[in-house]
């Protein structure tokens, strides 16, 4: 369990910068442009790490089935709504639904299997927590003005 | 409420991502699915880029090169997704990376790293990380 909670952590802090970084960028250029520069990187940093890992097995695609090819277009799905949320609501409150949605929605998977996942049934203990990390996330974007320090 | 709409599914969206992820990865391996579906969205992207008309691609020269890279990251994160969405589940993995997302962007905050505008710890936040914590250990015990 420890080994699959550290990739979770490696994972949220990576994305931690990568948000600093896409939205330095995005000052400057509009979400389109970031999104394809981004998915664009992202694609050529997995190709040559899989490369440099897999070598040419990286091409073998034997069990490849149609829809693999479009869930990258949930990636653009995401760039949308975000985008569209924050301008609509400000970075501080939408990012806490967008965030709260996706506790919320991980917890739907587990407990339903859909897509063929393991069921995990649902204990009120599970709802519990998830309950608790969002008013966690709750308090810590929306509670108190930041004063910016001088 | 449109944009509440619009962050609801930017949410589930995300999470649908994880899991179509660590499905496709039954059939392929973690680094055929970070590349594939990082291609197809590359593509997307890129023509409604073109659509839009809107090229501005010369104004990324006025971008650090150290933001630019921001995108190389996507390799790390989808494989370490994948990893623990298969170790873990989803619920206690999206419960791990947002509380690790929050604290690293808290400290950046706080620190004032990366030239954003510094600022200051409150209790507020303080009390939403401890109780993210609890959650979480919640979840795992």
């Amino acid at each position: 369990m420890l080994l699959g909670l550290s990739w979770a952590i490696l994972a949220g802090s990576m994305v931690s910068l990568q948000n600093v970084f896409n939205s330095k960028v995005n000052e400057h250029v509009n979400p389109w442009s970031t999104t394809t520069l981004v998915l664009g990187l992202g694609f050529l940093a997995s190709f040559l790490s899989g490369f440099a890992f897999e070598g040419m097995e990286l091409f073998q695609l034997h069990n490849m089935k149609p829809w693999y090819w479009f869930s990258g277009l949930v990636g653009i799905g995401v760039v949308i709504c975000v985008t569209q949320g924050v301008k609509l609501l400000g970075p501080t409150f939408s990012i806490s639904i967008v965030m709260a949605a996706q506790l919320v929605f991980a917890l739907a998977w587990d407990s339903t299997g859909l897509l063929g996942l393991e069921k995990v049934p649902l204990t009120f203990k599970q709802l519990a927590s998830i309950l608790i990390i969002i008013a966690g996330m709750i308090i810590f974007k929306i509670g108190g003005k930041r004063k910016t320090a001088s | 409420m449109k944009g509440i709409f619009f962050s609801f599914f930017g949410g589930a969206f995300l999470t649908l991502q994880g899991v179509a992820n660590s499905q496709i990865s039954r059939d392929l391996s973690t680094w055929q699915v970070a590349t594939i579906t990082q291609f197809t969205g590359f593509i997307i992207a890129g023509l409604i880029l073109i659509m839009m008309c809107k090229g501005d691609s010369l104004e990324l020269k006025k971008v650090k090169p150290l933001y630019l890279s921001g995108g190389t990251f996507a390799a790390v994160i989808i494989f370490s997704n994948i990893s623990a969405y298969k170790q873990i589940g989803v619920t206690f993995s999206v419960s791990a990376l947002l509380l690790a997302q929050l604290s690293l962007s808290f400290i950046i905050d706080s620190k004032g790293w990366f030239g954003v505008t510094k600022q200051k710890m409150q209790l507020p936040q303080f009390i939403g990380l401890v109780l993210m914590m609890a959650g979480i250990i919640l979840l795992a015990v």
